[in-house]
């Protein structure tokens, strides 16, 4: 063997290497348009999943569709709504609900949005075997079995019917209050192009590549690509049937929290796009209000952190009182939250119409707690078994203070941290004490799945006969007035029994760039009009 | 040497099906489930058993397995439970940014940490021994994400030089000059570990080379310094430094978890931490397969290169 060879041998797989890299990256070359394009770039933390409208279950997924596929409606205020690909969405009894579609709607391939598509994607999801997380949406409907499906074999809805090519109506098995009709259906409920999708398998539907690449869309925004865990981008719908689309482009960009605050100040950014999925993290917060180039806001949400109690195992309710009278929730907020945050009890935030403020929230006392533990009999040998979800960097510190907190009235605690399916199991298994998790329900207030007997995400075991019937009343109320009234009975209740009580709800804090003349991070109605979203000059 | 390859290779099949075995039976004691982590406060109960029923979740798991098996022998790695994307093309578009980004880290390691450790090793207790000996020790210890995060500080935010992540410029795609400034700053802080490492075994590797008679030989014969050391010593130094590069090439599959996260860099680590944290059992599959084929391929070639570098070497 002659030395070159040698020497080639050697560096042959560096070379390999290289060349396998760089012949990928080159066949990739998108053209560049040269144009002085207006384009937006937004900043989100968690990656999102897939663009299945009626399958995707994290948030990440839902927003970035948003921007793709109208809803009928959007929700701009608590219970105020705004017509989108629904002119009107109406009712008259309380049952039968008329939606009618926006006439100018169009598919971005040209074909009209109509009452057709409507149809099939309720027909979709009510189908056993399509896969799919939205089906409580559509649960309620007339026709359907108890837990929301066709039966043997039907493949329509017998209650939905198609007046005419814009309007479509729909019927419920009781009268329900169309405030929770239009948020739940109204605003999250996508639907998905009939004639793109028709001859597919139902079956095999969520693993079409549609899903991945939406080539049939109806918002403001058609989808370009998705580099996964880098960026989504948009291009304008050059056809939105409810203006013209000032934007180019528009970029989701993927990162880590502490790079949204350098590419804010960068410039690299817009906007974070906060809520639960591009949150700056709070020690950041002073920091980004320096930026001068961004401006910086801060709204109250309705999603809130919250502990659980295995009421199994922590049977008396006086005891579940005292550990949540040991935690110094004002503590969590102010700092690890910066004050960005608000102390309730239920799972009612302050911008929550339906949150009893006649009820009195638990105030830190250690030395009551102390007292109330010894009178209810704890048994203070006894290892409190914590387990906390990881993810959440706010939520592992306030572990560490809820802990040293119950130290502090003399509880022994063993903490955990479990990554989130483990937690999940061991949660759904009641192996465990107490435990840490996150909700962000609807503005709605029926919470059954957390409170009920039968409840998904009933992990405390909590079986409380008479919770459950003002829940299930609740429910199937249709008027707000009576039903105020259901959920402030319903509250006084969870007080008493403190099967759960929640640690906080953060504020949502945002930058955005001082270009953008039009659009921001909102709780209510982040995509409500994002045609109208516009930049100063171009870039 | 044609022999024992094919040996090696027919060895590396048993050793691939218990790779399999094993890392199913693990991934499925893991607590949770993928179905777990799909549930919404608006999904139903039914739509949670069509989930497991499609997914093939109800299955006893040794008929999981089966499944699985037959239809990877159909070259068919199935599809994502998060994302329905056939796993596939996941790895397939993971792949390319990981191999170019830990093989630049490599190359670069390498180049930087050979000559300097053949230097530190000749000039020992020199100041340019202590000097480098306690920088490969700094490169070694100093986290992947510190340095990472200072990088962006002063490179990116207060110099702008580099760009803070990603791959390419948004919306400015393509140009090699566009990846490469994206790829500097992760591949150096993947590259400071590996180099300093490396360092130290050139160097431990060139001393115990160098007292060595042949090369006094060597020296006395009127060979130039240069020639010794470069040649005659290097060669047989390195020996061990191969058993270290076949240990660092399965890194290329395995991607840098930490830095890719980071820097934003869409590959292979990135897919591994969100698959186990989705439970994507499918996904988390493949990648433990190609990992296992990638420790046996490197480790091949590492022999192979054994008997390049040193002619006593023979295999058959």
């Amino acid at each position: 063997m002659g030395k070159l060879t040698k020497i080639t041998s050697m560096l042959f797989l560096a070379a390999m290497i290289f060349l396998t890299a760089c012949s990928k990256d080159s066949g990739e070359k998108a053209s560049t348009t040269g144009e002085k394009d207006k384009t937006m770039f937004l900043g989100m933390v968690n990656p999102p999943i897939l663009f299945n409208p009626i399958n995707s279950s994290d948030v990440a997924s839902q927003f970035a569709e948003k921007f793709m596929f109208d809803s009928f409606l959007e929700m701009t205020g608590p219970q105020e709504f705004a017509p989108k690909l629904a002119e009107s969405f109406e009712t008259t009894d309380n049952q039968t609900y008329t939606i009618t579609l926006n006439k100018n709607a169009k598919w971005s391939d040209g074909k009209p949005v109509t009452a057709d598509d409507v149809a099939f994607t309720f027909n979709l999801v009510a189908n056993p075997v399509v896969e799919t997380v939205v089906g409580g949406y559509i649960s309620m409907f007339q026709g359907l079995d108890e837990n929301g499906k066709l039966q043997g074999g039907d493949k329509e809805i017998p209650s939905v019917k198609i007046i005419d090519e814009k309007k479509i109506e729909f019927k419920t098995k009781t009268p329900v209050d169309p405030n929770m009709i239009k948020e739940q259906l109204g605003t999250k409920f996508m639907i998905l192009p009939k004639h793109a999708l028709e001859k597919i398998e139902p079956a095999k539907l969520s693993q079409d590549p549609f899903m991945q690449n939406p080539t049939v869309t109806n918002g403001a925004y058609q989808f370009v690509q998705y580099k996964k865990d880098q960026y989504v981008e948009f291009k304008q719908n050059p056809d939105y049937y409810q203006g013209k689309v000032e934007l180019s482009k528009l970029f989701i960009k993927v990162m880590p929290a502490a790079n949204l605050v350098a590419q804010l100040q960068t410039g690299e950014l817009h906007m974070n796009v906060a809520g639960g999925i591009g949150k700056i993290v709070p020690t950041d917060y002073e920091t980004v209000e320096k930026i001068e180039t961004v401006k910086t806001k801060t709204e109250n949400t309705f999603g809130f952190q919250s502990m659980m109690f295995n009421t199994e195992t922590i049977k008396d309710p006086k005891i579940r009182k005292a550990f949540a009278q040991a935690v110094d929730r004002q503590q969590i907020v102010d700092k690890l939250l910066k004050g960005y945050g608000e102390v309730i009890d239920g799972p009612y935030t302050t911008i929550n119409p339906y949150l009893n403020k006649d009820l009195k929230t638990i105030t830190y006392d250690p030395a009551a707690a102390k007292k109330a533990l010894e009178e209810a009999g704890w048994d203070f040998e006894k290892e409190l078994n914590f387990i906390v979800p990881t993810g959440n960097k706010v939520r592992e510190q306030a572990a560490d203070i809820i802990t040293q907190n119950l130290k502090d009235a003399g509880v022994k605690v063993k903490m955990t941290t479990f990554d989130f399916p483990t937690l999940m199991a061991k949660g759904k298994a009641g192996e465990f004490d107490a435990l840490l998790m996150g909700f962000t329900f609807t503005l709605d207030p029926d919470v059954s799945s957390l409170y009920t007997k039968t409840g998904a995400y009933n992990f405390m075991s909590y079986d409380n006969p008479k919770s459950d019937e003002l829940l299930n009343k609740g429910k199937s109320e249709a008027d707000p007035e009576k039903r105020k009234k259901l959920y402030d009975e319903v509250q006084e209740i969870w007080e008493e029994d403190m099967p759960i009580i929640t640690l906080f709800s953060d504020f949502d804090f945002s930058a955005v760039s001082k270009k953008v003349t039009n659009g921001e991070p909102k709780v209510f109605g982040f995509h409500h009009e994002t045609f109208k979203w516009n930049i100063e000059g171009a870039n | 040497m044609f022999q024992y390859m094919v040996r090696r290779i027919l060895i590396a099949i048993p050793v691939l099906f218990g790779v399999t075995i094993f890392s199913f039976l693990i991934v499925n004691l893991a607590p949770g489930n993928p179905v777990d982590m799909q549930v919404n406060p608006y999904a139903t109960e039914a739509d949670i058993q069509t989930k497991k029923e499609a997914l093939g979740l109800n299955d006893p798991i040794h008929i999981q397995y089966v499944h699985w098996l037959v239809n990877l022998a159909k070259g068919d790695f199935g599809y994502s439970f998060s994302t329905y994307e056939p796993v596939l093309t996941m790895i397939v578009d993971r792949i390319g940014p990981t191999l170019l980004l830990m093989g630049a880290a490599l190359v670069l390691a390498y180049v930087i940490a050979i000559p300097i450790g053949i230097l530190s090793a000749t000039k020992q207790y020199s100041w340019m021994d202590y000097f480098t000996t306690s920088f490969s020790f700094i490169g070694i210890s100093i986290p992947n994400f510190f340095l990472g995060l200072g990088l962006i500080y002063i490179f990116a935010i207060t110099f702008q030089i580099f760009p803070t992540g990603g791959m390419n410029t948004l919306g400015n795609e393509g140009g090699l000059m566009d990846t490469l400034a994206h790829l500097i700053m992760p591949a150096i802080v993947l590259a400071t570990g590996i180099a300093g490492n490396m360092v130290r075994y050139v160097r431990s590797s060139m001393l115990e080379i160098l007292g060595q008679d042949y090369l006094r030989t060597a020296r006395s014969k009127g060979l130039k310094e240069f020639f010794v050391v470069n040649k005659h010593a290097l060669k047989n130094a390195l020996i061990p430094i191969i058993t270290v590069i076949g240990v660092d090439i399965p890194m290329l599959i395995g991607g840098a978890v930490v830095t890719e996260q980071i820097f934003q860099w869409p590959g292979l680590g990135q897919l591994t931490i969100q698959s186990i944290g989705s439970r994507d059992y499918p996904t988390l599959m493949a990648i433990n397969l190609m990992a296992a084929i990638a420790v046996l391929l490197s480790n091949l070639i590492a022999d192979m290169l054994y008997s390049v570098a040193d002619p006593r070497i023979k295999y058959n």
